[in-house]
């Protein structure tokens, strides 16, 4: 080992797990053969001799109670700052949940409100077929006693007639109704009795249509009540 | 530093974050003499070692989210956060970098010697004189051992402040160059190289503080 050499690491041979360390005993030999080296190593043992006693000196040594009283009086007022906080969080998620769910539950409101005017004119078939059943029902009285229909809105339908040639009896039930309009001599196709009737102008009926499109049954609709 | 007492800050930490009072007190009672030490050594005034001592604390109560393990050990974390009040402290006020008098001048404290470490040792707190926490070794020369500490803290006390904190944190906290590269936030090369270059300068103090007694009045 030379002096550079000695020099890079004679600061480090009282330190283990560094490389002066390791040369620890080589850096001694050669301090013992170079009265420069002996004499920085002297310099050197001296100043961790006064270190080492600077530091048992001050081992001891600690912060007055008072910072700790302070410090823990800081930690309870953030703990009491911090479960406010985090209650003041709750609260504004609970808020926020709160106005969501009105929020939601307004929308539903007006979709649904929305969606049965929408439907208004929709359930007007089913209105139709209730009629249709009513009319059906008084179809099938009529054919007993022949009293016409008159609706909630004043409109006033003929009984439905069987179609002599009628092969679907449930279609009466769950047949769809359509309405034409067809020249009044076309009814006697349908076994109507046109003779009864003195003009030849187009008539409006309606027809219960089975699930083949095959009519079923007729009744005929006045004229004001189309007119509607 | 262990990875037993990583483990063991850690779980402190998560139990003080969670509001624990005890836990906090322990990391504090574990922590903190270091960090008052470090403070003292590198301002030479016991009252700005508390302040800063409190302040590294309060740091570390409002925000203990901000220590990562990842990057370090919580003693070197808390280095950290005191040289950085240091400096901003220096930054502030020139007037607290170290002491660069004769400590005589201090003892029996005056205005300025308020908490200021006189050259035998005593802070003004209650710290126990140098003399009795000095080894009660078989031929032990009690009062040049005081003389020569006091020679040795007046050298550390001169030396400039990146080579000073080195020296506080390898020789006197000793900490390994790893841990204090990590405190510091440089290289472990730097650190070495730094202590290496403060090692010699004190001892070239020394030699001149040596040679001035020596020369008869």
């Amino acid at each position: 080992m030379d002096c550079a050499q000695f020099e890079e690491i004679v600061h480090d041979i009282e330190r283990p797990g560094t490389e002066g360390f390791a040369q620890r005993e080589p850096a001694l030999a050669h301090a013992e053969s170079c009265a420069d080296c002996a004499r920085l190593l002297t310099g050197l043992e001296s100043l961790d001799t006064g270190l080492r006693a600077m530091a048992a000196a001050v081992a001891g040594w600690r912060a007055p109670g008072s910072v700790e009283s302070a410090l823990i009086a800081e930690f309870r007022r953030q703990k009491l700052a911090s479960a406010r906080w985090t209650l003041r969080r709750q609260i504004v998620a609970l808020g926020a949940a709160a106005a969501a769910v009105l929020a939601l539950g307004f929308s539903l409101h007006h979709y649904l409100a929305g969606r049965s005017s929408v439907g208004a004119p929709v359930a007007n078939p089913s209105n139709t077929s209730a009629r249709k059943t009513e009319t059906i029902n008084g179809a099938a009285g009529a054919s007993q006693d022949s009293a016409n229909v008159i609706d909630s809105d004043g409109a006033e339908y003929a009984s439905f007639v069987p179609l002599p040639y009628a092969d679907d009896p449930s279609a009466l039930d769950d047949g769809t109704v359509v309405r034409v309009e067809m020249p009044r001599s076309a009814l006697a196709s349908f076994g109507l009795p046109v003779a009864a009737m003195e003009s030849d102008g187009p008539v409006r009926a309606d027809l219960i249509v089975s699930a083949d499109g095959t009519p079923q049954a007729i009744r005929l609709v006045s004229q004001d009540a189309s007119s509607q | 530093m262990t990875p037993t007492t990583d483990l063991a800050d850690a779980l402190l930490l998560r139990r003080m974050a969670a509001g624990d009072e005890d836990a906090f007190a322990e990391v504090y009672r574990q922590k903190h003499p270091a960090i008052y030490r470090f403070a003292l050594h590198m301002t030479g005034n016991a009252s700005v070692a508390e302040d800063v001592t409190q302040e590294v604390f309060m740091a570390l109560i409002r925000d203990p989210k901000r220590f990562d393990p990842a990057r370090g050990t919580l003693g070197g974390f808390l280095f950290g956060v005191a040289r950085n009040h240091l400096r901003k402290r220096w930054e502030q006020d020139r007037r607290l970098v170290a002491f660069d008098g004769d400590p005589d001048e201090l003892r029996g404290g005056g205005p300025a010697g308020r908490g200021v470490l006189s050259g035998n040792g005593n802070g003004s707190h209650g710290h126990p004189p140098l003399r009795s926490a000095l080894p009660a070794s078989p031929g032990w020369d009690e009062f040049a051992s005081v003389e020569a500490i006091g020679r040795v803290r007046q050298a550390v006390s001169t030396l400039p402040e990146n080579y000073r904190e080195i020296v506080v944190l390898c020789e006197l906290e000793e900490m390994s160059y790893e841990e204090a590269a990590a405190a510091l936030g440089c290289p472990v090369g730097t650190v070495r190289s730094r202590l290496h270059r403060a090692r010699a300068m004190l001892v070239e103090k020394l030699r001149e503080t040596r040679a001035v007694r020596r020369i008869p009045a």
